[in-house]
């Protein structure tokens, strides 16, 4: 189904097409010019200078390994939830929370009406795709996952918050799409932490992406996957990228149940593991999801943003899991 | 009818402006070892007494020690005890809070008491005011844990938790705890297992001494589970009222025997209550309910930022001294 809805955009994917949930590592040189910025120690214009500089090692990091969809691997993001608050109208920074040990962080408090701003990340999708000329994805946080991760002290309940970011989130989709992007993938991690509340969930994805042409992806984690499922397959997107790497849950035994109706991304590298699976390790993940599901039908990727490995633990993933591609091509062709 | 003003359980150890960070400069310079740990313990002693005088001069009659010295609600007690290892991060409900998983490799024992020392700090520095002791139950420890070795099952874990807390509940009570409250979070995820958490519950009761008992949930909808609460062997059922519109419609139907803890401040958002949000709640409730109930924040306040954790607490005195003008008058 969706392979026809590629083929209307333009694309002509490989078997088993491979891509990244979205961030990449920091090169130390950006890590420091970061910290540096936020004392004022360096100019906007430096920063973004090194921004790039980084978007483009990523990009050509991606190419050489051969990934089909490339991200721009969004080196000049912070958290994917406060990048976007901090862009938006009608949020406030938020005071220090603990995520846990020493760690602390500003989690975003909507205080107003939000807005959309105008294009967020069209610039720099418009500039990595200059780069390439392998597609890349367009790479949004959405409406639920916005919502959850901040306080609301405007709107009388989640519900509604999340609704009014679905709004603001669309032009953002528009504004893509005009600029060219095929394909969007829009993260809802959050989605399977209260799942009474799935139902508005699919509705704020309906008010983002209903009417808009463009192959969908959305990243859910897979922790609670099993309370949200089948009602995940409600999400107006075409492609569901879902955690497996270690997962021991029986993926045959539940679509069984309820058949799987869309595209899988499989999630086949662990990046909160400092080890470096062998391509054997990662292609007997991908067999498993060969085994469920018709192999036009899935995509391969880590199974979260790559940010918190090193560049190099990064890169030798991502190796290990495009040989293993590379083998299970042409085993199953 | 009595209500008593009480905090839940966690606090935030720092604020926003530098001053308010001294607890996070000496975690850090602790873990480069550029402190001692008496220095350490001399810096967290002093953010107790710290954070404990906040919620007393926030007009709460009731606080806690904000579980300052805990590195998670699960890891704490746990990682104290023979047989288990302390593993890496997992998300902590639907929080954007990180608790570190303990991985059970055999059977688990004590090996020292890990809460009545820091209860005696948090006395001492509440006084006369009385400190409620708080700490995670038996079944959400299992729950929350890695079971590799020792017990053939997730419930004979909790019962094996349940017997490490009994003498943690023992130790609490003879250092002069009046509240002991147990928080049991997992248990609303799954309302099957309410009997091994009633189970567990008979052992920590066999150990209160003179304590009264109290076991409160959160983070989910206790409505389905309302009855099966009361054949808990405990004095207070704390509930959090936040998450579920039809308790308090409950409560005054069915009643209670009880003391309950009324989580109604909402401590998972920073949206201050009003009086319209919160008194017709009280109307309901309040005829049903006992000689004493507590009011409190839903959860810990330490998914708050500092400024904000206070300011529940002070919205939740102004209410209840606003609540008890207006129907006394």
């Amino acid at each position: 189904m969706s392979r026809a809805k590629l083929a209307t955009l333009g694309l002509d994917l490989p078997l088993l097409p491979t891509s990244t949930v979205g961030s990449f590592p920091k090169p130390d040189y950006l890590t420091e010019a970061r910290a540096k910025a936020t004392r004022n120690a360096i100019t906007r214009s430096e920063l973004d200078r090194l921004e790039r500089q980084a978007t483009e090692f990523w990009t050509r990091v991606q190419e050489e390994l051969g990934v089909d969809v490339l991200v721009d691997g969004e080196q000049y993001r912070g958290d994917m939830v406060a990048y976007f608050a901090e862009t938006m109208e009608g949020f406030s920074r938020g005071g220090l929370v603990r995520s846990y040990g020493n760690r602390y962080y500003h989690k975003p408090v909507i205080v107003g009406e939000v807005r959309w701003p105008g294009p967020i990340t069209v610039e720099w999708w418009r500039w990595t795709q200059s780069l390439t000329t392998r597609p890349v994805k367009g790479m949004l946080t959405g409406p639920y996952t916005i919502m959850d991760w901040s306080f609301n002290d405007y709107y009388p309940d989640r519900k509604a918050a999340c609704l009014a970011l679905a709004r603001e989130v669309r032009k953002e989709v528009e504004a893509l799409l005009e600029a060219g992007v095929k394909i969007v993938q829009i993260d809802e991690p959050a989605l399977s932490v209260r799942p009474d509340e799935l139902p508005f969930a699919v509705e704020a994805m309906h008010a983002v992406v209903d009417g808009l042409p463009a192959y969908y992806i959305t990243h859910a984690c897979f922790g609670a996957f099993e309370t949200i499922y089948p009602g995940l397959l409600d999400l107006p997107v075409d492609n569901l990228d879902l955690a497996i790497s270690h997962s021991a849950l029986n993926l045959l035994a539940m679509f069984e149940t309820n058949p799987f109706t869309k595209d899988l991304s499989l999630g086949v590298l662990d990046v909160h593991s400092h080890t470096v699976e062998s391509p054997e390790e990662v292609k007997a993940r991908i067999m498993r999801g060969v085994g469920v599901l018709s192999k036009e039908r899935i995509w391969v990727d880590p199974d979260c943003g790559l940010k918190t490995r090193t560049v190099e633990e990064a890169r030798e993933k991502l190796t290990s899991m495009m040989a293993a591609v590379r083998e299970v091509r042409a085993t199953v062709r | 009818m009595q209500l008593i003003l009480a905090n839940t359980g966690s606090y935030p150890r720092i604020g926003d402006a530098p001053a308010a960070q001294r607890h996070r400069r000496a975690y850090a310079q602790r873990e480069r070892g550029e402190i001692s740990e008496a220095e350490w313990r001399a810096v967290e002693d002093d953010v107790v007494r710290e954070v404990i005088a906040e919620q007393l001069g926030a007009g709460v009659e009731l606080p806690t020690d904000g579980q300052v010295g805990w590195y998670d609600p699960i890891s704490h007690v746990a990682r104290h005890l023979e047989h288990v290892a302390i593993n890496g991060l997992l998300r902590y409900f639907d929080t954007n809070f990180y608790f570190r998983q303990p991985v059970v490799t055999g059977r688990i024992a004590r090996q020292a008491a890990v809460l009545a020392g820091e209860f005696a700090t948090a006395r001492m520095a509440a006084a006369p005011h009385p400190v409620k002791a708080v700490l995670t139950g038996p079944y959400s420890l299992a729950q929350g844990s890695i079971l590799e070795a020792g017990y053939r099952s997730r419930r004979a874990l909790a019962h094996a938790y349940a017997e490490v807390l009994a003498a943690e509940v023992a130790d609490l009570a003879r250092a002069g705890a009046t509240l002991i409250q147990v928080d049991e979070p997992f248990l609303l995820q799954h309302p099957e297992d309410m009997d091994v958490v009633r189970e567990t519950f008979e052992t920590l009761a066999a150990a209160r001494g003179s304590a009264r008992l109290a076991c409160c949930t959160y983070f989910g909808d206790a409505l389905p589970l309302y009855e099966d609460l009361h054949r808990l062997p405990v004095d207070v059922l704390g509930l959090d009222l936040t998450y579920s519109p039809k308790l308090a419609g409950r409560i005054a139907e069915a009643g209670t025997d009880r003391s309950l803890g009324l989580g109604l401040i909402d401590g998972r958002n920073t949206k201050l209550e009003t009086g319209d949000m919160v008194f017709p709640v009280l109307d309901r409730v309040l005829p049903r309910l006992r000689e004493r109930a507590y009011l409190n924040p839903s959860c810990g306040l330490e998914f708050l930022p500092r400024d904000r954790a206070r300011a529940k607490l002070e919205t939740m005195v102004r209410l209840a001294r606003e609540y008890a003008g207006a129907r006394r008058a």
